[in-house]
């Protein structure tokens, strides 16, 4: 026995060091994908410089990481020097990163935005797309939970008493504009079942939970549920839409107050005129708008996002 | 009457690392025999016990208890084993349980799990406890007790007790006295001699032939192999020089 | 003297498990039935984990950060551990400045870092530092190192002092002293409790990635939420394998150095110990730097803080004790001892289930794995297919995965415990799972509850996680005040977490303390 503990160590150590070995070259050759999810990057070197790009986590990751990869290598093209698409996985956490300056470029949320706008002053709102100057949220519910689709906001109080899920607690479509309608029609968050409502994350999780029956009902972003539909993810037979909600402003494009120091002047209106100017009708740029789910971008302004401001206040959202 | 021996060995063999560890071993025990094992260390006794006990399936040679050979392929029927006691050389009493815990502990081959789970929430069938304790001559009042609260030769005692309430018809110990000051040995062994009367049998295994009174028969092991099995009377100071003696 | 109807060891072993009375009673009403098609998806999909190497590679990468992020946090959670460890020994300061009372204020200040929850620590350095890999890092090493503190200074305080005064009498200066009469002594401690504290570590990793803070933590989550389960069983089976290696390694370290020697001092076996270990430590420490470069852990970001935000207009007094105190604190409690309980009492009922079959011991190893592994967060989401969201499901998802933890400890100490007795049980025709009852929970019964106590501890810190399932109490409200960033609540809740903890450890403490004394 003495004379295998030996190489019973040579074993254990050799393993080990293999393990971390090969988690360590498994980290450096892959890394960019990790740097892109967690790194930082230090005051870029004007040599060097690097867009950071990101965007709220509101669906599918391999929709958004296809979705910004394409976009990232069009602006690119257009502005001359590196756009990098950097994944967040939290709302909150793309709010945090805009402020601490770890991302230059955001699409976020309307609520989401005007938090990212009031932490960082100095932003500034460049584009939305054309659906954003009225986007609707959709009340969707499970087909055996006996809810019936409604024509007016005062027909949501049928989910009093009902099990409901947003999507994230900071989404506009997913939970900020829907709760406001709630409380048009006299439901408080109190009044759910469970005494609480749930927060499922994402749009895509939902729908699944709606669908499963683990919820009644839910809120969704309309455009997701319109894209869910058309790629049959929904089975209709058990999830259906009980209302849309009237118009609101939404998603939009942030931009850091101090790009234009950074990349040279002029930078952010040119982000502003690259993104506008995508068009359907050209090849590459039109599976871009595809997956944004837009006919074109249109130059977008703070002040629109002011009622959005202001609900967000009201329901403690925005302090 | 169930006329069959007790316990029936034929042509027992048990292999091991350089010999085997029982090699072609015979032997009966008839009801209301006491027989001691002797032997040196080494010389198979332990592995017999274990053989006699079911706990070792023997690689060739035929295991009879009371006439039935396992009814399942590798495995005792639980009856069976109920009929067959151990009194184990290091006592294996559960530390943490009562006295009379302990002593219920040799009925769970009978007793369901409602009975099972009650004994361990309040005491169960006292007066078959207090018996059995009495007929090792110890206070019933001892029931209470944990057992780490008793002597060493309470403890044996109470381990006695516990094989008595299995109620074994075939009473096996391995080395019961190794452990023991002269006294206590002397003790134990004519509790467990007066124990084994018809329909019970006892086989006991010892390392000191001076405490061989008692008993009917004696079988000596050497190396695995059977060298001596008959009455004490017979048993010549060559025979025993010869069981214990050093080489092959 | 025993006294009637007073439980006996084995019978308490199974005590926790009457939780199960009212879950059982409640799930024919919480069970909603929508879901089971992608339970079954979801089941089936082990089977056929996605082998696209666009997702094995993802998975691996995503796999490469965890690890780093494990053993760095682990490697400094340690150092910083026998630091503050040795800082707040009370024999220390007394051998070595004859004071005594700044190792007890040391040790009441460390018991702060300890109550707040890694992904507590995670989600506030991150408002602080931004999104950087060493957030994650320093996340584990805080609150580890805290508790890793307590350990070292717990055992060298209850070692025997009369060595040291020895070589203190024979005029050794009180450091070298120290290092000689004590250092020995407490390293089996230290490299047993350490190598608890990397398997935890691994698990913490991957679920700070849950939450966004990096690593397949994040892949697993995404890959689950958007229902791609083959995608998500390619990340599962790889942190799966993983995990077991580590935890092989540690078990063969463990039995290496901290076991006796039994094959008797040799020449060869004098030293031998620290040699391995110091070689070990040279073999990792450039392991360490390479990960922390490859994931771009750069400890200059420590100087840069970012003020919290809006700091001043948040403070609204008002609003913080509007909160729901009472309730949440409930819920929170309530989710604690459910939880719990499950998984105390869990772990002997079903060991005893599948004692007559011995695969069932092996399905049953490799379902406490895949607990150990899920972090619980994800569990929720998954109960939530057949479940509805509530209470139960989230003491489910926490048991789960804390079952897990238990189960590995109770079927370790059950192999190690003497046999004796229960064989001496089977013999004489006693079933399996009464042999097994009576034979082997006796001995373990208090060592087994005494560590269920210190579970329970962890449990009512990792409450927090499971806050997204809804109606959990105070993590579904510190989650809602971070994505306000409404920092007065936030503070709030989590001064109330922390004093929660505190007063859950002292009651913990005692029970363990009492459990352990002899009956």
């Amino acid at each position: 026995m003495r004379i295998r503990q030996p190489r019973a160590l040579a074993c254990a150590s050799l393993s080990l060091v293999f393990t971390a070995a090969a988690a360590t070259t498994v980290c450096g050759g892959l890394i960019s994908r990790a740097q892109a999810q967690v790194k930082a990057v230090n005051p870029t070197p004007a040599t060097n410089r690097v867009l950071r790009i990101g965007a709220i986590p509101d669906q599918k990751p391999e929709k958004l990481n296809r979705l910004y990869g394409l976009l990232s290598n069009e602006l690119s093209r257009q502005l001359g020097f590196k756009v990098r698409y950097v994944p967040v996985t939290d709302y909150a956490a793309a709010v945090t990163a805009f402020r601490t300056g770890d991302l230059d470029l955001v699409w976020f949320g309307g609520l989401t935005g005007v938090q990212a706008r009031l932490q960082k002053p100095g932003a500034r709102v460049l584009a939305q797309r054309d659906i954003d100057v009225q986007f609707h949220s959709v009340f969707i519910a499970n087909a055996r939970s006996g809810l019936k689709p409604v024509l007016n906001v005062k027909g949501l109080s049928q989910l009093k008493g009902k099990r409901f899920t947003f999507g994230s607690e900071s989404s506009t479509s997913g939970r900020l504009m829907p709760q406001v309608f709630l409380a048009k029609a006299g439901v408080k968050l109190t009044d759910f079942s469970g005494g609480a409502p749930g927060f499922s994350g994402s749009h895509d999780a939902t729908i699944a939970l709606v669908q499963s029956g683990a919820y009644d009902a839910g809120a969704v972003n309309e455009q997701v549920w319109k894209s869910s539909l058309h790629d049959r993810k929904v089975d209709r037979s058990k999830v259906i839409a009980i209302w849309r909600t009237p118009g609101y402003p939404d998603y939009h494009w942030i931009a850091q107050g101090d790009l234009d120091t950074r990349f040279g002047k002029g930078t952010t209106d040119r982000i502003t005129a690259a993104l506008v100017s995508l068009r359907r009708t050209n090849p590459s740029q039109a599976p871009i708008l595809e997956l944004f789910g837009a006919q074109q971008f249109v130059p977008a302004k703070a002040d629109q996002y002011a009622t959005i401001e202001k609900v967000g206040r009201e329901i403690g959202k925005i302090r | 009457m169930n006329l069959s021996p007790v316990l029936e060995l034929t042509g027992i063999q048990v292999p091991g690392r350089q010999q085997p560890r029982l090699c072609d071993v015979s032997l009966r025990l008839e009801a209301g025999e006491r027989v001691a094992l002797l032997g040196a260390s080494g010389a198979g006794k332990s592995t017999l016990l274990a053989v006699a006990n079911g706990l070792l399936v023997p690689e060739f040679g035929r295991v009879l208890w009371e006439g039935q050979p396992r009814s399942r392929s590798r495995r005792l029927s639980r009856r069976q084993q109920a009929r067959i006691g151990t009194l184990w050389q290091d006592l294996r009493l559960i530390e943490e349980l009562s006295v009379q815990q302990n002593l219920n502990a040799a009925r769970l081959a009978v007793w369901g799990w409602p009975r099972a789970l009650l004994n361990l929430l309040v005491p169960v069938e006292t007066a078959a406890c207090a018996a059995a304790l009495e007929r090792v001559e110890l206070e019933p009042a001892l029931l209470g007790q944990p057992v780490t609260a008793l002597s060493g030769g309470q403890r044996q005692r109470v381990a006695l007790a516990r094989l008595l309430r299995q109620e074994p018809l075939l009473l096996l110990a391995d080395e019961p006295l190794a452990s023991l000051d002269p006294r206590l040995a002397t003790e134990l062994l004519e509790l467990l001699l007066r124990q084994a009367e018809a329909p019970r049998a006892l086989l006991l295994s010892l390392h000191r032939p001076d405490l061989l009174a008692g008993f009917d028969r004696v079988i000596g092991l050497r190396q695995g192999r059977l060298l001596f099995d008959g009455p004490v009377a017979d048993l010549q100071a060559d025979t025993l020089a010869q069981l214990y003696a050093e080489g092959p | 003297m025993i006294s009637p109807l007073r439980p006996a060891p084995p019978l308490l072993l199974l005590l926790p498990a009457m939780a199960l009375v009212p879950v059982l009673v409640a799930l024919p009403f919480l069970v909603h039935g929508g879901g089971w098609d992608l339970i079954a998806q979801f089941l089936l999909a082990a089977l056929h984990p996605s082998l696209d190497p666009l997702v094995l590679g993802s998975a691996l990468s995503g796999l490469g950060v965890t690890v780093a992020i494990a053993l760095l946090g682990w490697a400094l959670s340690l150092a910083l551990g026998l630091g503050a460890g040795l800082l707040s020994s009370r024999t220390l300061w007394a051998t070595a400045w004859g004071l005594r009372w700044p190792a007890e204020l040391i040790r009441r200040l460390l018991a702060l870092p300890r109550s707040i929850h890694e992904l507590l620590w995670g989600l506030l350095l991150l408002q602080l530092l931004g999104l950087q890999p060493a957030v994650a890092v320093l996340a584990i090493a805080l609150p580890f190192g805290a508790l890793v503190a307590r350990v070292v200074a717990d055992q060298l305080d209850a070692l025997p002092g009369a060595r040291l005064e020895a070589l203190r009498a024979a005029g050794a200066p009180a450091g070298p002293a120290l290092l000689t009469a004590l250092g020995p002594a407490l390293l089996p401690g230290v490299i047993s409790y350490g190598g608890y504290r990397l398997e935890c570590a691994l698990r913490s990793a991957t679920l700070l990635g849950v939450f966004g803070l990096g690593g397949l933590g994040t892949d697993l989550r995404l890959t689950l939420q958007s229902l791609q389960f083959n995608e998500l069983w390619s990340g599962l089976w790889l942190l799966l394998a993983t995990m077991l290696v580590l935890e092989g390694l540690v078990r063969l370290l463990r039995r290496r150095w901290c076991l006796p020697n039994r094959f008797g001092a040799g020449a060869s076996g004098v030293g031998r110990r620290g040699r391995e270990i110091a070689f070990l430590i040279l073999l990792l420490l450039p392991l360490l730097l390479l990960q922390a470069r490859a994931i771009g852990v750069d400890p200059m970001v420590l100087l840069h803080w970012n003020p919290l935000p809006n700091w001043g207009t948040s403070l609204r007094p008002a609003e913080v004790l509007a909160l729901p105190w009472a309730s949440l604190v409930g819920q929170t409690l309530g989710l604690t001892l459910l939880a719990a309980a499950l998984a105390v009492g869990l772990a002997p009922l079903l060991l005893l289930l599948v004692a007559p079959w011995p695969w069932g011991r092996v399905l049953l190893q490799l379902v406490w794995a895949l607990g150990r592994l899920w972090p619980p967060p994800l569990t929720a989401l998954l109960l939530l297919f057949a479940l509805k969201p509530g209470l139960v499901t989230a003491a489910l998802a926490l048991g789960f995965h804390n079952l897990g933890i238990l189960g590995r400890l109770l079927l370790e100490a059950a192999e190690a415990a003497p046999e004796g007795a229960e064989q001496a049980l089977a013999v004489a025709g006693t079933g399996p799972r009464l042999a097994l009852l009576h034979g082997r929970y006796s001995a373990l019964a208090r060592s087994y509850l005494a560590y269920g106590a210190y579970r329970s501890d962890v449990i009512l810190r990792e409450t927090v996680v499971v806050g997204l399932v809804g109606a959990a109490g105070l993590g579904t409200a510190l989650l809602e005040a971070l994505s306000s960033f409404a920092w007065d609540q936030l503070l709030a809740l989590m001064a109330v977490y922390a004093l929660l903890t505190l007063v859950g450890e002292d009651l913990s403490d005692r029970a363990r303390r009492r459990l352990l004394r002899c009956p």
